[in-house]
Parts: structure tokens; C-alpha cells; sequence
């Protein structure tokens, strides 16, 4: 195992992209060396880049995850029998299981549909930016979860288990691939202004894993992490003073057990941590980029700057070698109100937040497609269960985890599709119907992964993402060759 | 894992079509017919020795008899027979219990009753409705003893040796044969820190440290051991490792993630437990039968709250029997883990992959468990909860009447209200709402149904609308009905406890609310949820369960154990001491405890190992099984584990006993470089322990010595937990269950075991340093040294302002000279005086700088932050 050694080695990677300038308030001129950047030859401990299983189709992940529920029926599931049976009890599915109250009759929706790109896929009016990037993404329409429960199915999107304790797939991700930029986390977690999603932040617990690879939560302003800066009364020569008398305190130390690499990690960390104070804020610091990608991103409007400052945070993080982003749109402030959980009237709720992620998502993919991040990156764009077909009190839907829809795009997959069905109203997945094992399996495999494989031993036993269960979705995994690494 | 959904739709779909097939009034058998639904549905807790509700259904006779609510069949007459009511769903509770019989079924019995009931085959044998085992449960292989843990430890010879202590026998012969030699004895300044951070989780103050480095007697080392193991803080170090394995928290989890005020009574019994030094076999019987003891204590009973550490959904279990099988399977994998080292979780579904634990002794634990049922149990003599609970049924039965009057006040002003609010709903609702009830269409009853049902009015609606006399009037209820709240006794104090009863009955607790999918709670029905009235308590019968999947009700399951480590034939059934409880929890302790057990002792021991050392003899605390770590020195551990049952399961003396070793005051550092390659190369990890493990200290640990060092650790032990201040953006992560934050100070600077574990959101200080995971059982910590640790200890508010109080504290204690003060700075932290590089070090660093920025490089030391 090699550590290292000295500041000195240390110094000479400075974060990836990061200017000499934004360095230098920091790090004397002595030490200040313009840096290769993110080169991880000598890094090793938990986050060191690991080498996939075979040829990878993607390096990174960005997740969006619209906390609440999405009505798909609203949204890329159009449901003309909706309309037809309006007003009458839905039948013939064996006892109707809502969360709130008795069930109420079939609802149509209440937006328009419309077809886009060579595709022709249907799309609701609320997400018309989306549309237009139709030929890019494939529709997974068949996706189905195991509780009705916000949080139990937060925990099942986020873990694959309903129950609390087990890691999160951006945990997986990090565990089995490390992270390209030792100067970032590896997992990355931006959630809504409003507040966090249902379940906190065991949706991006590391589990029985070690904590190194949780992810950490990052925000919109010039301290991006916890405890990133010192507290305002002390300042960045004070600190740097106290961090250059401790390393030398530890490197007597570390002289009278030679070979531990232990204590030598712990010293190496403080120099790590030093340079996150530098890196992580100029990952998130948009105000370099120009006016029209902040436009594309809708930081133009008070309405979609919010969503769109945490799509445009995540591109830069990824382009920096962050290997998983995390956002959530929907936070716990008012839960009818602020999450997608349209229980009092859908298209209230999701005109609204429809508005809020419409052009901050699309404007991410054409972002990461004209600067050619997309063939790399995976962006997944989901919820934790779909919508009841069936009013809840005349305008609202109630939660249905029976059928959810779901895409996927960027990592080389086929745009354009559709993959699996629900049935005619959209209570439950009919063709193809997709557990979200599978959806994990299939993440893991466009990254290299095999789930059988990427397995962690806790308490004797070899863990998995995917339990003991997932297949790989065949449409989104032929389309790239698999070549062993 | 399992779809709870699955389990609620499928238990549906049977009576949707209830076919009315009266036409062909066939003639029914009840050989033919009735039989095998009594076989298969009722005689399991209507017959032989199980008779619930007092109905025994053996034979016409004693059916006609009927139950403790009365008769129950009345031949020629179904319509009138509860029995037939009760099974169609026409009489509450739908029977049988968590299921229901198929239309044929039912209609069979309708007509086998209105036929005249006749019963012409033989009543139930007693051998079917009481032991109804497995088909055929194959006899354990021959081969499957063949595994040292599942065999009896024995204790053997100790090696000859020179070394007094036979630990330093065992583990040295064992280096000599490898040609590796031990490392010298450390320091007395090491061992002192060693042994106070080993045992108290602080490091000494000067006064401790000179009482001991100026000691010379031969017995100065075992006086600090004994010293030690009888502070108070002892227990708050080494009950917490415990509480890892209990998934101890104090809040529920999932989506509400209630609080449980009660929950930190377990955590002080635990502690006191560590304290007093109560043998090993005594604190599990407490924890797994604490209720069922020949002496119940108020801390037996709370002992009882480890079987109740299990995270849990908001939910009723009444409402939601999928979930139960979830919380017994966590308590299965906690003992499992935690007491045996053995992964019986795994046998859930299937026989076990690598161990012989079959999928049977699995349901035989759960049968064991079965009965087990939450709840708060006063802590107060019985006549004073008695008093208690009537004092509050009186205040309770005042207001009910108070808020009948308030009801019938308000409703005309309700009646009012109600139209100008449906009037909000769209125009379909409306119209729903405005059409007679008869007339609804189908989706207008729907509608209309769910408005009706749960739009309400609100006090302050009322206020707008209400007319001067009637609002006098209001106001003269409310006011009494304040009066009367008043007059409510004080709380009493009860522990979170579990005692048997029949879940069946869950009564409504504070945050239930409908499971999903269920609409709305069921309703309270008849039935005890705690055993009452005269005979034996008689649990609810528990099923094999095929594949694990709760809906795949195999036979009926009875009390037992792990049958490949089960020695002789003990009882999986012992008489309790009141009537009240079954005794199956108090024969699954009692063979856990036993010396028959060949787990129990060697797991304790090797966990104590573990914290002493770093490593456990097996490094999978969790798992002994075929799949864990073989012990790297099994004689050892079996030597530990014999002396362990033969010194009474005392933790204590197994400190004294490891403490004293040569083994344990080893060095960490190695004088002799050529010596150490030498060694480096037969064992790189060390892990025959040639020499001591430098090892981070845990989260509590860092978080408690930055307290005692800056002097402001508030010494208290026990209590309610409290809540440090957290930062407004990590609130913000989470909005259900309780932070009641307080300022920083005193009140909260006690010790991290005190801090509220919530589960969804770990306290962000210790969760940077490995804290385990809260809800899981989880024996050996992870030991991680990242970027974000560095930023924490460099940079939190805590650790600035304890660094700040710190720097006052060497102020008051050396004023005026920085030398004195960067000495003292050395003494507290570190237990010596600094080098004469060190001190230049600090003095330059002192010529510009602070003490607070002096005293926080202290606590980012490695030699501060480490055992070694």
C-alpha cells in the first residue's frame, strides 16, 4: 500500500480543475505548485479508484429524485381509459389499496398529452422541455415498488430494502468504483431547499459499510460542507499556522512507529481535508459560468433556479470526478405542498413542480450532451412510487406503488424507448413488470458492475445491493457491447 | 426483502365473489365438508389444550356449549349462530383470526348449520390440535457437530510456561513455536492511558495520573484496574459496546419516527448493569425473560426493552400483522448475533447456507418469541399504578362526558358549516354530495364517501358563526373540561418493556395510525391483549412460514431451540411464576445461558477480547458460523470461555483477568528494527498479538476526552437524554420526531452515550467517526480515517469552543506564563510533560497565535486521538 509520505507529496495534485488563483489565499507561494489535476496514481484507503468488474458504459450517476410520488399517469403515462370510465369505481383489480381514506373513482388527467421527438413518445404538457429531449431518454413504464409508504419506499429506491440499515446505491457505487477526485466526496447529496426527503439521510447512509462512503450533502453556498471552514473567528492564516504546527506534532509522532500506515493515513487525511476546503466550494461556485448555461439551467427564473442551481452544481461535480450525484426535488417543508405527494390536487401540485424541474433537467442533458459528459454519465430521473388512477377527494391522487415510470438517459442507452407497460388505468405493471432490484442490477451493470459480484462481507455474509434477487433490463443493457476491462 | 403489499392483497381476493348459491341447497358432510376447515382453521386455538375465548370446538357437545361471549351455534339456525356470523364477517372479529375462510367455505358452514349441525365423524384427536409438528423434520446429520463451535468448549491444559498469567501462556507458546518475539512492556504512561481509555473511555487527570505513576508498589498496576473497573464511567464505556449489539435508540424510526421517552431506561439499566457487575447469564435472562423471572424487578422488566430496540413503522401491529414477522425476525438476528454469534436470520426462508441451522429451528425461536408483545409497564407499586390508571380512567370518563356536551352544542353550527365547505370541492364532489345516498352512482358514492368522511370543522370555524349565549356556554365546558385535565395524577415512570400477550388486541397507542392500504384502524374489538381472568395465559398460535413469505402458513410451530447446538433435552417450556406469561421466553433464556450452551460464553469473551485488543480470538464478532473468521487461538478462547462460566459470567473479572496479562501491557512500538521485520514477516497483521494495536479511538471516546480534557464534561450519569445543538442545515435534513435542542453548556457537554439517538438521523459528531449504523445489531465497529474527520475535529463549532475553554482553563490554572501553560496543556491531554522539541514547537507557535489555537492542535493529535 503506498501513502503519502509528505505535505509535499501532497501538494503537488491540487483539485481538478481548480486555478492557481483560488489556491493561493490558501498555500504559501512557496508551496503553491500549478497541479495536474485529479490524478489519483498514489491514492489508496476507501475512496482510491477501483477498476470495474468489465468495460464500463458509464463513470458517474446523477440521480434525480422527485420526493413524493409522480403521478405517471400525469406525467409519461398517458391513459385514454382514464377519460373513457371517468367517474366510475375501478373494478376487476381485487381490493383497491390506498393509503389515505377509501378509495374514489377513476380520474382522467388533467393535463394534455403530446408526442415528441422522431420517437413520438407522449409526454403531459407539464414537462414540455423534457419532451424535446424525448430521443434521448428511455422510458421505463413498468417499474413497481413494494410499499405505499413514503419512507419505506425512499428506502427501497435509495437501498433496495424497505427496512432501515442497509447502504445506499451511491454508497454501492462509491464502494465498488472509489472516487476519480480524492479532493471531492465521491457521493454527493444536494437535496431540495425546503428540506430533506422523506426517511433523512438514511437514503444516503453507507449502512454496515463505513462511513467513508455515505453521502455527504452539499449546499448552494460558498461553505458547500459541514464543518468545511473553520468558524468565523478563526481565520485562514490561523488555521493554516494550527494545521502546519499539528503536522509536524505527527510526523514526530508517526517517526517512533514506522511502517504504521495507518497514522500516516490520518496524517495524509488532514492534508485531503485541507484541500476539499479549496475544491468543494469552486465545485459549486456557478459563478463562472456564463449567462446563457445559467439560462439553459433556468437560473433566469426565480421559479426554476432553484432546481436548476442544484442540476447545474451536479454537472460540475461530475465533470470533476464526483462518481455519484444525488439530487432531490421535493423537500419536507409542507408535505402536499413542497413534494410531489399530490394527495389534494394533482395538477395544482404538479403544474407547480412540473415548472420547477422542466427546463433545470433539460437543460442538464443538453448540457452534458454538447459537452460529451452524457456518453459517460448516467442520468436517472425517478420518484419512490407512482399515482393512483383513482381520485383521491376529486382532484388528488393517492400513492400507487404498483406502477411507476422511470428513465434513463446518457451511458450509451437507446433514447426513444418504452420499455414495459401498466395497465390500461395504470394501477399496476403489465408487461415486463420491473422490480426495483432490477433497476439497481441494471445501474451497477452500466457501470461496470456485476450485482452478483459487487458484494460487501458484513457479519460473514456477502452483502448485496440486489439481495439475492435482480436482472439486468435488457433493453437498457444491450445496447453497449460488454468487453472485459 | 418481502412485499408486506403482496402479503395484503393476496389475504382479498377470496371473497370478492361470494357466489350465493342457495339455488342448489346441496347437502353438506361434516366429514366431508366441515372437517377439514375446523382442521385447518379452528382447531388450532379451539380445541385440545387451546381454548380461546373459553370455545372449544372438539365436538358437537362442547360447541354447542359455546364460549365466554355465549353460544355460539344454534343447529337449523346459521343466521343466528355466531359462528357462522363471525366467520362470514357478519360479527366482529372476523374469524379465523388474520385470515378468513374462502366463500364455499363459508357458505358450507351456513348450510351444514342450517341443516341441523350434524357431526358425524369423531371430534379432534388431542394430538392434532396440540403438537402439530413438521411433516417430517429430517434428523440432524451426523456430521453436523463437526464444527468446534458447535461443540461443548472444554477447558484446556494451559501450555507450560514460565508466565504466570495463563493468557501469556497460551498466546506465547504460540509466538515462541512461530519464532515471533512479543514486544517489551510499554511505558507506565502508556499502560496508564491504555488502561483508563480501555476502560473509562477518557484519559486520566494529572491528579489520577500521578496517583498512579507515583505508586512503586508492586500491586500499582492492579489497584488502577480495580480503581477503574469501580467508577461509575465504567459502565457508560463498556454498556455502550452492548448497546451496538441491542440497536439500541430512542427513537422508532421510518417515516414518523416517533420518540420513545422511555427507551433510556433500557440504556441505564444497561450501564448499571456494567456497573454492578452482574454475571453475564443474569443480564441476558433479564433482557430476554426479565417479566417471567421468579424475582421481577423494575429492572428486570426494563432489561425487557432489548427485545423492543427494534426499529418500527408507525403502524399497529393489529392493523399490520405483515409487519410482526419483521420485528421478530430483528429479535431473532439480535440474539442470534448478539448472544449466540450465529446468523439464524438466514434461515428465514431456507435452511441456512453454510451452517446447519434449519429453516425449523428458525420458527422455533419465533414460536419462542411468539407471544412477546410491547408494553409500558409502571415503575411504582402496583396499588399506586393501579390508583393511577383509575385516577386517569375517571378524568378520562369526566371529559368524554364534558366533550358529549361540547358535541351536541357544536353540531348545529357544524351542520351549518359543513355545505359551505363541500361547496370548496370541485363540481363532481358536489354533485356527489347533493344526490340522495340511494341515488349515487357507484363513483359518486365513492366520492362522495371519501369527503363526507373526513372533511371537519374546526373550533375556529365554530368561533366565527356561534351565537354570544351558546359560545358562553362553550366556553363554561371548555373551562371545565380544563379543570378537570388538571385534576390528572402526576405521570408515573414506565419502562418500554415487552411481556406476553396476544397482539391480536394491540390497543391504540400514542401515533398510531391505519396501515397502509387499510383505510382506517380496525376497530377495538373484544378480546385481552394482556392476559386476564383465571387460567394460564395461552399464546396465539405461530405457523411454519414456507419460503419465508408470511401469506405461506405451514404447520403449526412449537417452542425450541437451534437443534446442532442444543445439548441433552432442555425444556423449551418453563412454568412462569404468575399465570400471566407462557414461559417460553424464560426456557429460551435459560438455554442460552446454560452451560450447555456452546456459544454463549465464547461469544461474551471474545467481544471483551475484542475491545481490549482490537481483534477478536474471532475476528467476526457477529458470526462463529462456517462462514466467520476461524479463531486465530482457539485453545485460548475455550480457556477464556470455561473460566468465564467458572468465575460466576463475570465481565469484570475478565478484565482484571486480560488486564493483567503481559499480553495486554504490551508495547505498541518495537525497539528492535530487525526484530520487527522478522516479525512484520511471519505476521503482518498482528495477528497473533506480538505487539499491541495502535487503534483510533471510537466516536464517543474522541467526543467524552475533548470534554474531560477542556474540563467541561458534565460527570452525571444517567437520565433523559439530552441534544446538543445541531446546525440548522442538518435539522433541516429531517422532519419527523423530536430535537429539542438546547443551548450548548453543561446541560448537554455529558457524555455521548446520553445523546439522543435518533434513527433517522445520526448525531453528525459521531456518525463522521464510524459510529455504527443504529439499526442493525452490529458487535465490531468500522474504523475509517477519511478527509471528513479531519474537517470536523479542525473546524466544528464543538470542538472550537471546547478548545477555547480549554486555553481558559490552563489561563486559570498556570496564569501569566506560557511555558506553565504549554507543560499543563501536556499533562491534561497527554499524561506527560512535552519534549524539548515539542515545547520549542508550541512556544514559537504561541508567539503569534492563541491558546484556543494551541489547545485545538492538541486535540487533532494523533497521540491524542489513539490508544496505543
Amino acid at each position: 500500500m503506498q501513502y503519502f509520505r509528505s505535505r509535499r507529496d501532497f501538494l503537488f495534485q491540487s483539485c481538478g480543475g481548480i486555478s492557481g488563483l483560488a489556491l493561493a489565499w490558501l498555500l504559501d507561494q512557496d508551496r503553491l505548485l500549478a497541479g495536474t489535476c485529479d490524478s489519483n496514481s498514489a491514492i489508496s484507503g476507501p475512496l482510491a479508484p477501483r477498476k470495474p468488474h468489465f468495460k464500463p458504459r458509464a463513470t458517474r450517476v446523477i440521480s434525480l429524485f422527485m420526493s413524493g410520488g409522480v403521478s405517471h399517469v400525469d406525467t409519461f403515462d398517458p391513459k385514454p381509459s382514464l377519460a373513457k370510465y371517468a367517474g366510475t369505481p375501478l373494478t376487476g383489480k381485487g381490493d383497491i389499496i390506498v393509503r389515505q381514506g377509501n378509495p374514489g373513482p377513476l380520474m382522467p388527467s388533467p393535463f394534455r398529452f403530446s408526442k415528441y421527438g422522431q420517437s413520438g413518445l407522449d409526454v403531459s404538457e407539464i414537462f414540455p422541455n423534457i419532451g424535446s429531449k424525448a430521443d434521448e431518454i428511455a422510458l421505463l413504464r413498468s417499474v413497481y415498488g413494494q410499499s405505499n409508504d413514503h419512507v419505506q419506499a425512499h428506502y427501497e429506491l435509495s437501498t433496495g430494502m424497505i427496512r432501515m440499515g442497509y447502504p445506499s446505491l451511491g454508497s454501492w457505487v462509491t464502494y465498488g468504483l472509489g472516487s476519480e477526485n480524492q479532493n471531492l466526496p465521491g457521493f454527493v447529496v444536494i437535496y431540495d431547499a425546503h428540506g430533506g426527503p422523506f426517511g433523512g439521510p438514511v437514503n444516503w447512509s453507507a449502512g454496515f459499510m463505513p462511513a467513508a462512503y455515505q453521502g455527504t450533502v452539499f449546499r448552494a453556498s460558498d461553505v458547500p460542507i459541514v464543518d468545511l471552514k473553520p468558524p468565523a473567528s478563526v481565520t485562514p492564516e490561523e488555521q493554516r499556522s494550527r494545521l502546519d504546527l499539528l503536522m509536524k506534532l505527527n510526523e514526530m509522532d508517526a517517526a517512533k512507529y514506522p511502517g504504521n500506515t495507518e497514522l500516516a493515513a490520518r496524517i495524509s487525511s488532514y492534508e485531503l481535508a485541507y484541500r476539499m476546503q479549496a475544491c468543494a466550494p469552486e465545485a459549486v461556485d456557478i459563478s463562472s459560468e456564463s449567462q446563457a448555461v445559467k439560462k439553459l439551467y433556468g437560473l433566469d427564473d426565480a421559479k426554476t433556479e432553484p432546481f436548476g442551481r442544484q442540476c447545474l452544481m451536479a454537472r460540475r461535480l461530475v465533470e470533476r470526478g464526483v462518481r455519484f450525484v444525488q439530487l432531490y426535488h421535493g423537500g419536507l417543508g409542507i408535505q402536499n405542498v413542497d413534494t410531489w405527494d399530490a394527495h389534494e390536487n394533482v395538477e395544482d401540485n404538479h403544474r407547480r413542480h412540473g415548472y420547477e424541474v422542466d427546463r433545470p433537467i433539460a437543460g442538464l442533458l443538453t448540457d452534458l450532451k454538447q459537452s460529451g459528459l452524457l456518453d459517460s454519465t448516467l442520468v436517472i430521473w425517478h420518484c419512490e412510487f407512482g399515482r393512483m388512477p383513482i381520485s383521491q377527494r376529486g382532484l388528488g391522487r393517492d400513492h400507487n406503488p404498483g406502477a411507476m415510470s422511470m428513465w434513463m438517459a446518457g451511458a450509451g442507452i437507446e433514447g426513444g424507448q418504452v420499455i414495459g407497460s401498466s395497465d390500461e388505468f395504470g394501477y399496476k405493471a403489465q408487461e415486463q413488470p420491473i422490480p426495483v432490484h432490477d433497476v439497481h442490477a441494471t445501474i451497477l451493470y452500466l457501470l461496470g458492475m456485476d450485482h452478483t459480484k459487487l458484494t460487501y462481507r458484513f457479519n460473514g455474509r456477502d452483502m448485496r445491493l440486489t439481495d439475492v434477487y435482480g436482472n439486468l433490463i435488457p433493453q437498457i443493457a444491450r445496447a453497449g457491447e460488454r468487453k472485459t476491462a | 426483502m418481502r412485499s408486506f403489499l403482496t402479503a395484503i392483497l393476496v389475504a382479498f381476493t377470496a371473497l370478492t365473489a361470494a357466489a350465493q348459491d342457495k339455488s342448489a341447497a346441496r347437502n353438506v358432510s361434516f366429514a366431508g365438508d366441515i372437517r377439514p376447515v375446523f382442521e385447518k382453521s379452528c382447531w388450532n386455538c379451539h380445541a385440545g389444550s387451546n381454548q380461546l375465548g373459553g370455545l372449544n370446538l372438539a365436538t358437537r357437545e362442547d360447541a354447542l356449549k359455546g364460549g365466554a361471549h355465549g353460544t355460539v351455534l344454534m343447529p337449523g339456525d346459521a343466521a343466528k349462530s355466531r359462528l357462522y356470523k363471525l366467520v362470514a364477517g357478519e360479527e366482529k372479529l372476523r374469524m379465523p383470526l388474520g385470515g378468513q375462510l374462502t366463500a364455499t367455505e363459508i357458505e358450507s358452514i351456513r348450510l351444514w348449520i342450517d341443516q341441523g349441525a350434524a357431526w358425524d365423524s369423531g371430534p379432534v384427536s388431542q394430538s392434532k390440535a396440540t403438537s402439530q409438528g413438521p411433516v417430517t423434520e429430517p434428523p440432524l446429520s451426523p456430521h453436523a457437530r463437526d464444527y468446534w463451535a458447535f461443540q461443548l468448549p472444554v477447558r484446556p491444559p494451559v501450555p507450560q510456561s514460565s508466565e504466570k498469567n495463563p493468557i501469556d501462556a497460551f498466546i506465547r507458546s504460540r509466538l515462541d513455536a512461530m519464532g515471533i518475539k512479543p514486544a517489551p512492556q510499554a511505558d507506565k504512561v502508556t499502560l496508564l492511558r491504555r488502561a483508563y481509555l480501555d476502560l473509562i473511555g477518557m484519559p486520566p487527570t494529572p491528579a489520577e495520573a500521578s496517583e498512579f505513576l507515583n505508586d512503586s508498589s508492586p500491586d500499582a498496576w492492579e489497584k488502577l484496574i480495580d480503581r477503574l473497573l469501580a467508577s461509575p464511567h465504567y459502565g457508560e464505556r463498556w454498556g455502550r459496546y452492548w448497546l451496538d449489539v441491542a440497536r439500541y435508540a430512542d427513537s422508532n424510526g421510518f417515516e414518523h419516527d416517533f420518540d420513545r421517552p422511555n427507551a433510556w431506561r433500557y440504556r441505564d439499566y444497561v450501564i448499571r448493569s456494567f456497573n454492578e457487575d452482574k454475571p453475564w447469564s443474569d443480564f441476558l435472562r433479564e433482557q430476554i425473560a426479565g417479566d417471567e423471572l421468579p424475582h421481577v424487578t423494575y429492572d428486570s422488566i426494563i432489561a425487557t426493552g432489548f427485545l423492543r430496540s427494534y426499529a418500527k413503522v408507525g403502524f399497529r401491529e393489529k392493523d399490520n400483522p405483515e409487519f410482526r414477522y419483521e420485528y421478530l425476525d430483528d429479535m431473532i438476528a439480535t440474539i442470534g448475533r448478539g448472544v449466540l454469534g450465529l446468523t439464524v436470520q438466514c434461515a428465514r426462508c431456507h435452511d441456512h447456507k453454510f451452517d446447519p441451522i434449519r429453516q425449523e429451528d428458525y420458527y422455533r425461536l419465533q414460536a419462542s418469541l411468539w407471544g412477546a408483545v410491547e408494553v409500558d409497564t409502571p415503575l411504582v407499586p402496583k396499588q399506586q399504578a393501579e390508583a393511577w390508571t383509575r385516577e386517569n380512567a375517571a378524568v378520562d370518563a369526566r371529559v368524554a362526558a364534558l366533550k358529549g356536551q361540547l358535541k351536541a352544542l357544536e353540531k348545529p353550527y357544524r351542520d351549518r358549516i359543513l355545505p359551505a365547505k363541500y361547496a370548496k370541492f370541485p363540481q363532481n364532489i358536489q354533485e356527489a354530495i347533493a344526490t340522495p345516498e340511494a341515488k349515487r352512482t357507484p363513483g359518486q358514492a365513492l366520492l362522495a364517501g371519501q369527503v363526507i368522511r373526513t372533511v371537519s370543522v374546526s373550533e375556529a370555524e365554530i368561533d366565527r358563526i356561534i351565537s354570544p349565549a351558546d359560545k358562553q356556554e362553550r366556553k363554561r365546558i371548555l373551562d371545565l373540561i380544563a379543570a378537570e385535565e388538571k385534576q390528572r395524577p402526576a405521570p408515573i415512570p414506565q419502562a418500554m418493556a415487552m411481556t406476553d400477550g396476544d397482539y391480536r388486541f394491540t390497543p391504540d397507542g400514542p401515533g398510531d395510525e391505519p396501515a397502509p392500504g387499510k383505510g382506517k384502524k380496525q376497530e377495538q374489538v373484544e378480546g385481552s391483549y394482556l392476559h386476564t381472568g383465571d387460567g394460564p395465559y395461552v399464546p396465539p398460535p405461530s405457523y411454519f412460514k414456507i419460503r419465508g413469505d408470511v401469506n405461506s402458513k405451514g404447520h403449526l410451530t412449537q417452542p425450541g431451540f437451534i437443534k446442532v447446538i442444543t445439548y441433552g433435552n432442555p425444556a423449551t417450556v418453563l412454568t412462569p411464576p404468575t399465570p400471566d406469561t407462557s414461559g417460553r421466553r424464560l426456557a429460551l433464556a435459560e438455554w442460552l445461558v446454560s452451560r450447555d450452551n456452546p456459544l454463549t460464553a465464547r461469544v461474551i469473551v471474545n467481544r471483551i477480547w475484542h475491545h481490549h485488543f482490537g481483534r477478536g480470538i474471532v475476528a467476526t464478532l457477529d458470526n462463529f458460523g462456517k462462514n466467520g473468521e476461524a479463531p486465530v487461538n482457539q485453545q485460548l478462547l475455550e480457556w477464556l470461555a470455561v473460566e468465564f462460566m467458572d468465575r460466576g459470567w463475570s465481565v469484570k473479572q475478565m478484565h482484571r483477568l486480560i488486564m493483567t496479562s503481559e499480553t495486554y501491557k504490551m508495547a505498541s512500538e518495537f525497539p528492535d528494527a530487525a526484530t520487527l521485520a522478522s516479525n512484520m514477516a511471519k505476521d503482518p497483521e498482528n495477528r497473533f498479538d506480538w505487539r499491541r494495536r495502535v487503534e483510533r479511538l471510537d466516536a464517543e471516546a474522541i467526543r467524552d476526552s475533548i470534554l474531560a480534557v477542556s474540563g467541561s464534561l458534565n460527570p452525571e450519569i444517567g437520565g433523559r437524554p439530552v441534544f446538543p445543538v445541531l446546525p440548522p442545515e442538518v435539522l433541516k435534513q429531517v422532519s419527523t420526531g423530536i430535537w429539542s435542542q438546547k443551548e450548548e453548556g453543561p446541560e448537554v457537554w455529558r457524555r455521548s452515550v446520553y445523546i439522543y439517538r435518533k434513527r433517522t438521523l445520526p448525531f453528525p459528531f459521531l456518525d463522521a467517526f464510524d459510529l455504527p449504523n443504529q439499526n442493525l445489531s452490529c458487535g465490531a465497529r468500522n474504523i475509517t480515517t477519511v478527509p471528513t474527520q479531519a474537517l470536523t475535529l479542525m473546524n466544528d463549532s464543538f470542538v472550537q469552543r471546547q478548545s477555547e475553554i480549554f486555553g481558559k482553563r490552563l489561563v486559570t490554572e498556570a496564569p501569566g506564563d506560557k511555558g506553565k501553560q504549554i507543560r499543563l496543556a501536556y499533562r491534561i491531554a497527554l499524561s506527560r510533560e512535552p519534549s524539548a522539541r515539542e515545547f520549542e514547537l508550541a512556544q514559537d507557535f504561541l508567539a503569534t497565535r492563541t491558546l484556543a489555537d494551541f489547545t485545538s492542535v492538541i486535540f487533532n493529535l494523533n497521540e491524542f486521538l489513539y490508544t496505543r
